[in-house]
């Protein structure tokens, strides 16, 4: 991501900010607190796709929310997919993480979720993996089963 | 019953009518309060309304030194500069067509900057309504308009006293100024801090009204010391606040300038030669392809070219400025261009930045977005 300031006299600032895509969004920030806000596609230089005008107290909503400090997606560091009640659930070994250095039959599966997977960096994936199998930081667990049992693990690890 | 509260009265009616007529129509206000003054001529006690419109000048070129002043060439970049180097050909051939026009030395010269700079305030302020800010031909025009501010108000220095004691006096009260703000400053600065808003904007007023007075006093322009005290204020750290708490005291004063500038119009324009016609016609196309080259030197696209070109068409504050100047110097005509050329341009300006999208896109329609590989059809 890049991010360039621009002072405007008598405006404000405006920060352009290119995203890994290629798009753009240009926000501007007046000086009466307003800010406008315009999207470019990647390659468009001339005509924004779409345009947004947010009040000083709208922008500062919108921006707490950007950050996370209203709520925290699951889905940072987690990926998580939907199948009916059931979901599968990606989780990572990080360092200093209680489960590196135990084995796959030490792990507390609570009733009613399932251990499909490990997907280990640079080898192949181990899939069923037998309770030997000695967890690594930077392992990810392919977990699967019903919503209650697989949250009840992410909350015991 | 003073009538000045008449005057006001009926002053303050006619713009709140003008800003709610156009603005049904997404159009900025200030051409027709330019234009509403124009209409109502000598209907309006101009007498009864001063000090007002007096002061809005001062607070208008104040708020012009705050925001445009020589601090911003630091944060000005490359593409800015260079456009405004196109821009400020205008000079010379200004100069070259004061000289044709028959004015001597001073007179050409003054003209030049009449037909030199554009209004900061007014294109700023057009820019904003107009919600054109984001787009990145803004960026160059505002940087333009930076170094235009600058050279009037050296130009202004030059040839705003009354003879040489003039120029000396304002000279040595620009670096007294500046010696004053680079060294006491600091200290100055967080003794603000701690004072109340209120207190902030009366010693802001005192400060812009007294210095305008001590260069007048000089025999230098006040308007200069107007400029230099916004200057000085944006030095001091006090940018964001001074505007806040200016704006609309500011933006009051602007309209009634305006109203005035429309209504006294007709009495300076009496008698109006065809060389005074000629000059602000040749005035308003003067800039167009320079700005058109400047743009292209700064790296926009073909249509941002066009518009950055348009953008600064609006001439404003520093010609009328430049305008009056001329008048006391006993330069009419100068005066008279100035006049013309400020009522001309700022309607016709602010026609043409509204419309900039529409006219690109008649004078470069817009390419169909490339398809994809393999689609071959029509």
């Amino acid at each position: 991501m890049k991010v360039e300031e621009v002072v405007l006299p008598g405006v404000g600032r405006k920060f352009t900010i290119t995203v890994g895509s290629g798009d753009r969004l240009v926000i501007m920030v007046h000086h009466s607190g307003k800010r406008e806000l315009q999207y470019f596609e990647a390659g468009e230089e001339d005509e924004p796709q779409a345009t947004l005008d947010l009040t000083d107290e709208e922008a500062r909503e919108v921006g707490a929310i950007l950050a996370g400090v209203l709520f925290h997606p699951e889905a940072v560091g987690d990926t998580q997919s939907k199948l009916g009640a059931k979901v599968i659930e990606w989780i990572k070994v990080l360092p200093g993480s209680r489960l590196a250095g135990r084995t796959v039959g030490e792990l507390p599966l609570p009733p009613g979720a399932h251990l499909l997977a490990v997907d280990r960096p640079g080898a192949p994936l181990i899939p069923n993996p037998g309770p030997e199998v000695v967890l690594e930081v930077g392992d990810t667990l392919v977990v699967a089963g019903s919503r209650e049992a697989v949250e009840a693990l992410k909350r015991s690890l | 019953m003073h009538p000045s509260v008449e005057a006001f009265a009926l002053a303050a009616g006619l713009l709140a009518l003008g800003a709610a007529l156009v603005h049904r129509f997404g159009f900025p206000p200030l051409p027709v309060y330019l234009l509403t003054g124009l209409a109502v001529g000598e209907g309006l006690p101009v007498e009864e309304l001063e000090p007002l419109p007096s002061l809005g000048l001062l607070l208008l070129l104040f708020s012009v030194g705050l925001e445009f002043g020589p601090d911003r060439l630091k944060e000005l970049s490359g593409k800015a500069t260079r456009a405004g180097l196109y821009d400020a050909l205008a000079l010379p051939l200004g100069f070259l067509l004061g000289l044709l026009a028959g004015l001597d030395l001073r007179g050409a010269a003054l003209l030049a900057g009449v037909l030199y700079v554009s209004s900061s305030a007014v294109i700023v302020k057009l820019i904003i309504d107009l919600r054109r800010a984001a787009n990145p031909e803004s960026e160059v025009v505002l940087g333009v308009l930076v170094l235009e501010d600058l050279v009037v108000a050296l130009l202004l220095a030059l040839l705003g006293g009354h003879g040489a004691g003039g120029f000396l006096g304002g000279i040595a009260l620009a670096a007294l100024y500046l010696l004053f703000a680079r060294y006491l400053g600091p200290r100055l600065v967080r003794f603000m801090e701690g004072l109340s808003d209120e207190l902030v904007l009366l010693l802001g007023a005192a400060f812009t009204a007294g210095t305008a007075l001590l260069f007048h006093a000089v025999g230098a322009s006040e308007g200069v010391g107007a400029f230099l005290s916004g200057v000085i204020a944006a030095g001091l750290g006090l940018r964001a606040r001074l505007e806040h708490l200016f704006g609309p005291v500011r933006d009051l004063g602007v309209a009634l300038f305006f109203l005035v500038v429309g209504a006294e119009a007709l009495k300076l324009l009496k008698g109006l030669s065809p060389l005074a016609v000629g000059l602000v016609v040749l005035g308003l196309f003067l800039k167009l392809p320079l700005n058109h080259l400047g743009g292209g030197q700064a790296g926009l696209g073909r249509k941002r070219r066009l518009y950055s070109a348009l953008y600064l068409v609006p001439r404003g504050e520093f010609n009328l400025v430049l305008g009056s100047l001329a008048l006391a110097q006993g330069y009419p005509l100068v005066a008279q261009v100035a006049v013309l050329l400020v009522l001309l341009s700022i309607p016709l300006g602010a026609l043409l930045i509204r419309y900039a999208p529409e006219l690109g896109e008649r004078l470069y329609p817009r390419a169909p977005r490339p398809r994809r590989v393999g689609s071959s059809r029509a």
